[in-house]
């Protein structure tokens, strides 16, 4: 017994010191395979010649032959950190790591803010059953205009100032249209959003811009009624805004619905305690969507047989909404795509 | 609209302060953009629709609050001060064209001395924001704010015979305005002429030489209607916009017309003027009143809440509607002539939810019988691939869908480009026709201000003619300049290459579970000659990527060089993804061998992985590249190519004389097919 303990000590001196003056990978190897090789590794013999033992003392040298070729491990592993450190990429070695750093992080692309926005609505009316409908851009007058009620030279085109392409075509100044193709093409029940691009013929200032981003929504089936408009858009304006804010609903006037209303949050800057509030002018309210009941000849345009069934419509545009959620003063922040802008809406 | 509360208390007691006013008013849709205190009185400034012309004077506003507060319309009398001379014996009117003008009233003041008018009419003029002229034009503007009907005033010496003719315009007739403009008159305009000449446009403004002024002494009233139509399509054509054209295009009491004429002249007779006999009334064919039918349980389910019957019919009389009861719990009810918004059932559900109060219709989820299933693929489709090219560390943006045509046309997409015909400005004229240009001033935008590296992708549509019809196709467009995103202190960002742009396009592919998508070089004028690849699925061109053509993205302000790639997905999304498969994880180990090779400088990686894909090896599980390299040691016209390959056996543990013969028959083909060699040393 006391040869084999002298055998261990003097094993572990010679590996500590071979350990230290290993200088490149060949050392470290070499190194292992003198103490770990499977056939001719010093512990591999020293485990071979514990078989010869007395079986009094068995125990005492298994553990420590175990002992040293723990030592032997970890002392591999420190050589090979070692040397590892000396490479200039791996520069966070052992102990002189400055874990004061910045992280290593991947860059990831930035949503366009819209994008975000429309996501976020999409996803509530998603969750309550709705599904999403497109249409064109480029719409004809009596999509547009003349299906949902619009007689021709109506001065309620006014409100939906237009940009014309030629013959009856121009440019969709609201997605209804879409609303429009979808009751043609299928029967109630019906329970779609349309979100897309718009167009107007307006000036541009801090709150209007020719073309801008909107979400309509539009539910027809038997017994649909205003209090079922009125419950589901609240649940969708707080869903957005917040549990507890408070929602009104004013009667307004569209010529597709009847009756029609206008929906107003509570203004979320001032609460109605700043009359010189920039966002509700100090009404304390903030009008944030139209809606109202499909009006039955807008049914009876597409078809549907307006005593049998009802339904409720609403549209909002998203880039005052989010302008309005996220308290961005232009509009045209969103159009003119300086990435500077863009970027703070990665962590949103 | 602008309502002054010491006027509107003319027709109605109402005893509220302003802030409460406000809010009864807004609740019933007439909503107060402004209140404002102004020398004792309120003046309100509210929003108008377009339906409802009767709320465009202070009796409508008047109805409409005094029947929510259920307080009665107070009536006036317009007693006149009448000579003995019959109206019929000094004018004559005659509508030649009764279609456009259903109804013309008129009457005579003689003797009104042109002057101020009284205090208390200027002082309502002015709280609503008018200026106060002389007392015959305060007179009618007053009658039209008051009353909502507008009404004309001529110098009756100066409509020549005393005769009044409604008709169109002749060709060539010209008519001098109130403003001195001279306005050319088409045929199919209404004018109001004398014996031989327009004296005003009809319903739109008055002629010059008919007008009131300093001589005038007795004046023809003019109270009429006309067609709603044909007053906006003249108004817009001439570029007019007048207080009677914005109430005549909207449509005018046809019953009041009698009433505003005497009005007016009742008004003039309190200045001294005195009133010819009769009133002349041309109503040829007045039509019959409207009527809707109105049922008590259609109230309800329209609106999901029980109103009273008691509650309906009261608040219809209120509002000068006529109720008949029909059968049990349903009305005949006739419409007033003010009411031109309403003609159905559903006009008349809509006044009972207003004053019933939209706050007091309860709010409940929209119950669903069946929820639909199907998923629309190609937002889902959208989402993944925006999921896929932000991962690529690429930023979204949005540009307009317009496009200025110079700038579209250096994208050289060879479409017809949609025009505008009425555009905001000549740069937004016509409708985009790539997506290119947008994003070339996104990145000139962002490098101009201190941006090193613009990575950035727009999904939108892009337009065009193509055989007289249009087209609306929805495209991808990426586009990468500068310093490659993410540089840190631990890794350098380098510049900018086409494998940034060629990587999001292969991303975008898997993301959507397509075939990889294959890439051959085809020119394009939008592209450097030579720098470009076609992108190509199953075949079929679905898209374009390379090297910007410099003088493309010079035209933009962008110096560096640029790299784009522009995306037919309406192509795209036509195609089928493969479905989707899943496979155990391997059981047993494979292995991997770096081998690297020396390759002509003119062979392209392309062949060679053509050569090892085609090597129909069962072991070889893949390969990639991991390294290229030139430069010495590597000889001039050699590059360094190293490639992993994964061998694997499914079934067993690989022995690795297995593994060298096929990797010796990897190494066999790529020589005989590419004359390629491992690297010395290498092996």
């Amino acid at each position: 017994m006391p040869s084999l303990t002298d055998r261990i000590e003097g094993l572990r001196r010679a590996f500590e010191e071979a350990a230290g003056k290993a200088a490149d990978a060949k050392a470290l190897e070499e190194l292992r395979t003198a103490f770990l090789g499977r056939k001719k590794g010093h512990l591999t013999l020293l485990f071979e010649d514990l078989k010869s033992v007395p079986a009094g003392e068995k125990r005492e040298a298994g553990r420590l032959i175990n002992e040293l070729k723990q030592a032997v491990s970890a002392g591999l592993e420190a050589v090979e950190r070692r040397l590892g450190a000396a490479r200039p990429a791996a520069a966070a070695a052992s102990a002189g790591e400055d874990l004061t750093l910045p992280g290593r992080r991947r860059y990831v692309g930035t949503p366009h803010p819209l994008t975000l926005f429309e996501e976020e609505i999409e996803r509530i009316f998603l969750g309550m059953g709705f599904t999403v409908e497109e249409g064109p851009e480029i719409e004809t007058d009596y999509y547009n205009f003349e299906a949902l009620n619009f007689p021709p030279h109506h001065p309620a085109r006014d409100k939906w100032d237009t940009l014309f392409i030629e013959g009856d075509l121009l440019l969709r100044t609201h997605t209804s249209p879409v609303q429009v193709r979808v009751m043609v093409r299928t029967k109630p029940p019906i329970r779609i959003i349309c979100p897309g691009r718009v167009f107007r013929h307006e000036t541009p200032d801090p709150t209007h811009l020719p073309m801008f981003m909107q979400v309509e929504g539009l539910v027809v089936d038997e017994g649909v009624t205003f209090a079922h408009l009125k419950g589901t858009l609240e649940y969708f304006i707080r869903a957005l805004f917040g549990e507890k804010l408070k929602v009104r609903f004013r009667p307004s006037f569209f010529p597709f619905t009847e009756p029609s209303a206008e929906v107003d949050i509570e203004c979320i800057v001032c609460g109605g305690r700043d009359a010189a509030c920039r966002v509700c002018g100090g009404s304390g309210w903030k009008e944030i969507l139209g809606s109202g009941m499909v009006h039955p000849q807008v049914l009876k345009n597409v078809n549907i047989d307006p005593e049998k069934y009802s339904g409720w419509a609403f549209g909002l545009g998203i880039d005052r909404t989010a302008m309005l959620a996220l308290g961005i003063p232009e509009m045209r922040y969103f159009y003119e795509n300086d990435l500077r802008f863009l970027r703070q809406f990665g962590a949103k | 609209m602008k309502i002054s509360l010491d006027w509107l208390r003319e027709y109605v007691a109402v005893g509220l302060g302003p802030a409460e006013l406000a809010d009864r008013l807004t609740m019933i849709g007439l909503v107060p953009e402004s209140v404002e205190e102004r020398d004792g009185d309120v003046v309100l400034d509210l929003e108008t629709y377009a339906n409802r012309p009767d709320t465009l004077g202070h009796l409508g506003v008047a109805r409409e609050i005094g029947a929510a507060l259920g307080l009665p319309l107070l009536e006036k009398d317009w007693p006149l001060v009448e000579r003995p001379e019959a109206t019929a014996e000094i004018a004559d009117v005659q509508i030649a064209a009764e279609d456009l003008c259903p109804r013309y009233c008129g009457l005579v003041v003689r003797g009104v001395r042109i002057g101020p008018s009284p205090d208390w009419m200027r002082r309502r003029l002015e709280a609503v924001g008018l200026k106060p002229i002389n007392n015959i034009v305060d007179v009618s503007n007053y009658v039209c704010l008051a009353t909502a009907q507008p009404i004309h005033t001529f110098d009756f010496g100066r409509i020549g015979g005393g005769r009044i003719v409604v008709r169109k315009a002749q060709r060539g007739e010209t008519l001098v305005d109130l403003e001195g403009r001279t306005l050319p008159l088409e045929p199919d305009m209404l004018v109001i002429a004398d014996e031989s000449k327009p004296v005003a446009l009809a319903g739109v403004i008055g002629g010059q030489a008919s007008g009131i002024g300093p001589s005038t002494r007795d004046v023809f009233i003019e109270s009429a209607a006309f067609a709603p139509a044909s007053i906006r399509k003249t108004a817009k054509a001439l570029g007019l916009q007048t207080d009677a054209s914005y109430r005549f295009e909207r449509g005018s009491d046809i019953g009041f017309a009698p009433r505003a004429a005497l009005m007016a002249a009742s008004l003039l007779c309190g200045m001294g003027g005195q009133a010819s006999r009769g009133l002349i009334d041309r109503f040829p064919r007045p039509p019959k009143p409207r009527t809707a039918r109105l049922r008590l349980r259609r109230v309800a389910e329209l609106l999901g809440v029980e109103v009273p019957e008691s509650f309906v019919v009261e608040l219809l009389g209120r509002l000068g509607f006529s109720v008949e009861a029909g059968a049990k719990h349903a009305w005949r009810v006739t419409v007033p002539t003010f009411r031109v918004d309403v003609d159905q059932e559903a006009d008349l559900i809509e006044e009972v939810a207003r004053f019933f109060g939209y706050d007091r219709i309860p709010a409940e989820f929209t119950p669903a019988g069946s929820f639909d299933l199907d998923v629309n693929r190609k937002r889902e489709r959208l989402a993944r691939l925006r999921g896929a090219l932000l991962g690529q560390g690429l930023d979204e943006v949005v540009n307009w869908s317009f496009a200025d045509p110079e700038r579209d046309r250096a994208a050289r997409e060879g479409r017809t480009p949609v025009e505008i015909l009425n555009p905001i400005s000549q740069r937004a004229s016509i409708m985009r026709t790539s997506l290119l240009p947008g994003l070339l001033e996104n990145a000139a935008w962002n490098l101009h201000r201190g941006i090193e590296g613009v990575h950035i992708f727009e999904l939108g549509n892009v337009f065009g003619w193509a055989d007289e019809k249009h087209s609306e196709t929805l495209r991808l467009g990426i586009l990468s300049t500068g310093l490659r995103p993410g540089g840190s202190w631990a890794e350098p960002a380098a510049e900018t290459d086409v494998f940034v742009v060629k990587g999001a396009v292969e991303a975008l592919a898997e993301a959507l579970r397509f075939e990889p998508l294959a890439f051959e070089p085809r020119d394009h004028p939008s592209f450097e000659p030579g720098r470009a690849l076609a992108v190509l699925y199953k075949g079929q061109e679905v898209g374009r990527l390379g090297a910007l053509r410099a003088s493309f993205a010079a035209g933009a302000s962008v110096d560096g060089e640029v790299y784009a790639a522009d995306i037919d997905l309406e192509a795209l999304f036509g195609k089928q993804p493969r479905p989707f498969e899943v496979a155990a994880a391997p059981k047993f180990p494979g292995i991997v061998r770096d081998l690297s090779f020396l390759v002509d400088r003119d062979v392209p990686y392309g062949e060679v992985a053509r050569v090892l894909a085609r090597a129909n090896q069962p072991l070889l599980e893949g390969f990639e590249l991991r390294d290229r390299f030139a430069g010495a040691p590597v000889p001039a016209d050699k590059v360094s190519l190293t490639v992993r390959f994964r061998y694997r056996h499914p079934q067993r543990t690989l022995v690795a004389e297995e593994v060298d013969r096929a990797e010796l028959e990897a190494i066999g083909q790529l020589r005989s097919a590419l004359d390629i060699r491992l690297r010395e040393g290498k092996n």
